[in-house]
């Protein structure tokens, strides 16, 4: 007897835990925005001010923020919430390739249809921005900040060295490293940011953007960047690999700080960093452009490393959270708050043309330098195959280059090709 | 009289049955829910094309088919074998030193064991990051190197280098690990068989030959079994300390599921390569275990 009840209660407890975990999707709630935003502190500090500004304004439904839970990376707890239904309406901290994968799965709105987008583009000055965010008339994530790749110089090295300025063309980053570089024990500068896949956009596409003006490396399923840009950005990195000007990497430690590297392409996230942790090295650092063979007239290309905003379409207030989004990328307070709380140039392209914002670039030149490239800036190629992309960038173009194993034509041609062949047959 | 008794036997039987079962319900319930209903749900999977978010559609053999055709899902396991390669004879030497030497430590014994147990516990995470720094062509040990003899050498960027470098630094976490379990082994053979030994002249190197490991193989099995079971499932330290380059040469099975399914968003095809890695893991078990598995009796 004492076993059948046993049993059963066991069985009961079983069926119970079976229960749960059996999928349930959340009611969507059509009286508050669920709203996601990134797990850090600075950006977390901005949005507590908006939404409550929103909240007390009372211009539409209110906002209920939380950061996106995660322990890894955001895209894979957006992508376990929407399988689970446990999205929220609105989220951000979106890189635009993985905004393109969602919107190929349906889970995200066309924002462009959203009544109101036309005149947030012309509020926010945003419209050249947006053309690197747009896919066949659709854009699936809003941008709000752009984070353009610059390099970063230690000046009093430069200067000890016979150089005024930062380097701006290869010769005069050749002619610096022939002065500061010791075999094996000292670098001219760090080229190859690192070996994941993300890197890339960090190293050869930074310099291919440079190198191009801007023209994009991919269109469709069909790679383009074995040209004379690509040409000149490859061979730019194989010269500093075989002069030994560069090393392989820079695990151990931050190559500006000890001066084992003079020059890096760095982001505008580095500049809290450097401030928090060496303070004295980032009182001797000064930006410059990415290098190219010559240097252009104004200001040169660049890539931007830019996050954005989505609806799912799953939400039950899309038209609710549109208004919200576009109160927040639209108010000039607020995008001036963003500047001030994260030290990101907001997506805009009249950053140094507003008074609204020069007064805070006034006081702080290398937040200029960046706002400067803003508009110039290129975000990555939309496709919802970047990772393979990137990673054939990584092992049929970089590394061998790294090693010295293929010529930057050989590299080059062969990276293309693995692309363009690994896009046809995902297509 | 006689089916009077067998039927109280069997009735006291079933009564034990049902106990026995009550009491093994817990874990067949936890394996149905995190095994089975997982396993069956990627054998589903295997042979449907699904994106997360749509109706599974049957395609039969076509995942497989692209699987097994996979370029880089054949170099991820083909670089289980390289890794192998380097983490057997590391990790049992390692393991083989540890379990001597705790034999000749006098006091302290439990702390040493502890202190060697402290490198598999410790976060994969946090050793992946120090050792990436150690082996960076800047880091320490090529500093040292360098001011020694001149060379730096490319531990994380040269295709054979970096999976010694993957494999040493998996050997530190787990064998002080593997050498408690061959210790414990150690401690069951009987002195009088080394006697025995030592009376009919065997030199140290057949005592280690001819009695110590033949004693101690079902520990050794063990560790073999494990050892293949971690090459599997190894994730953390080539995608934290290399990125599974240079040329993919470090890329492990786990870091291709877990791209395919979350990163690419192809989960179907991610469920075929976990099935083939799981077939190919237990078949390698199976043949370590028919090739060196022996019956050890002591009588």
């Amino acid at each position: 007897m004492i076993a059948r009840r046993t049993l059963l209660t066991l069985g009961a407890g079983g069926l119970a835990l079976l229960a749960g975990c059996g999928p349930r999707r959340t009611e969507k709630r059509t009286d508050r925005i669920r709203f996601w935003v990134a797990p850090n502190e600075a950006e977390e500090g901005f949005w507590k001010i908006a939404v409550a500004r929103w909240n007390a304004l009372g211009r539409g439904l209110p906002v209920d923020f939380t950061t996106i839970p995660t322990a890894g990376s955001s895209e894979d707890t957006v992508l376990s919430a929407l399988v689970a239904g446990t999205e929220p309406d609105l989220c951000s901290n979106i890189f635009s390739g993985f905004a393109v994968q969602l919107a190929a799965l349906g889970q995200v709105e066309n924002l462009a249809a959203m009544p109101g987008y036309d005149a947030l583009v012309a509020r926010r000055n945003m419209g050249a921005i947006l053309a690197g965010w747009t896919q066949n008339g659709q854009v699936s994530a809003l941008p709000i900040y752009s984070s353009p790749t610059l390099l970063w110089w230690r000046a009093d090295l430069l200067e000890k060295h016979g150089f005024s300025a930062p380097p701006r063309t290869y010769d005069e980053v050749y002619a610096f490293c022939d002065r500061y570089g010791v075999a094996r024990q000292r670098y001219g500068m760090q080229v190859v940011s690192g070996r994941w896949w993300a890197d890339r956009w960090f190293d050869f596409i930074s310099f291919y953007y440079a190198a191009s003006g801007g023209r994009p490396y991919l269109e469709g399923a069909r790679a383009l960047y074995d040209n004379a840009a690509g040409q000149q950005a490859a061979g730019f990195m194989d010269r500093m690999f075989r002069r030994g000007w560069t090393a392989m990497d820079f695990d151990a430690e931050e190559p500006l700080v000890s001066g084992l590297a003079a020059g890096a392409v760095r982001g505008p996230w580095d500049v809290e960093r450097f401030a928090r942790i060496y303070p004295d090295t980032l009182a001797r650092i000064e930006v410059g452009p990415i290098v190219a063979r010559a240097a252009g007239e104004g200001v040169g290309a660049t890539f931007s490393d830019s996050k954005g905003l989505v609806i799912f379409k799953s939400s039950r207030v899309a038209r609710p959270a549109f208004d919200f989004l576009a109160w927040v990328l639209g108010e000039e307070d607020l995008n001036l708050l963003w500047l001030q709380r994260t030290g990101l140039s907001p997506a805009r392209g009249d950053l140094l043309q507003n008074p609204r914002f020069a007064r805070y670039y006034r006081s702080n030149p290398i937040g200029r330098a960046y706002a400067d490239h803003v508009v110039n800036a290129k975000p990555p190629a939309l496709s919802e195959h970047t990772i393979d992309i990137q990673k054939i960038m990584t092992t049929k173009l970089v590394e061998p280059l790294m090693g010295g194993q293929l010529s930057p034509a050989d590299a080059l041609a062969e990276a293309v090709a693995q692309t363009n062949r690994m896009l046809a047959v995902q297509a | 009289m006689r089916r009077g008794a067998d039927a109280s036997r069997h009735r006291a039987l079933s009564r034990e049955a049902v106990i026995g079962l009550s009491l093994a319900l817990a874990y067949l319930v936890f394996a149905a829910i995190f095994w089975a209903y997982p396993f069956f749900w990627l054998a589903r999977l295997s042979v449907t094309q699904w994106r997360f978010f749509d109706e599974p559609v049957f395609t039969g053999g076509r995942n497989l088919l692209l699987t097994v055709q996979d370029p880089q899902f054949q170099q991820a396991m083909w670089n289980v074998l390289r890794f192998l390669a380097f983490y057997l004879p590391i990790a049992f030497g390692g393991a083989l030193l540890v379990a001597f030497g705790l034999q000749h430590v006098g006091r302290g014994k439990t702390f040493v064991a502890l202190c060697f147990l402290l490198s598999n516990v410790s976060s994969g995470v946090a050793v992946s990051l120090v050792f990436t720094k150690i082996f960076s062509s800047t880091g320490p040990l090529n500093a040292w190197l360098f001011g020694w003899i001149g060379v730096r050498v490319p531990w994380t960027t040269h295709p054979t280098l970096a999976m010694l470098a993957i494999a040493l630094v998996v050997a530190w976490k787990f064998v002080g690990y593997y050498g408690l379990i061959l210790y414990s082994g150690l401690l069951t053979i009987p002195r009088e068989i080394y006697d025995a030994a030592t009376l009919d002249h065997a030199r140290p190197l057949t005592r280690l030959f001819r009695v110590t490991l033949p004693m101690i193989n079902p520990q050794l099995m063990m560790v073999l079994v494990f050892a293949i079971l971690v090459s599997f499932g190894l994730f953390t330290e080539p995608f934290l300390i290399t990125g599974g380059g240079p040329a993919d040469s470090t890329a492990t099975p786990q870091m291709m599921i877990y791209e395919t399914a979350f990163r690419r968003l192809q989960p179907s095809h991610a469920a075929t390569m976990s099935i083939l890695v799981s077939l190919a893991s237990y078949l390698l078990v199976l043949a370590a275990r028919r090739l060196f598995e022996r019956k050890v009796v002591i009588a």
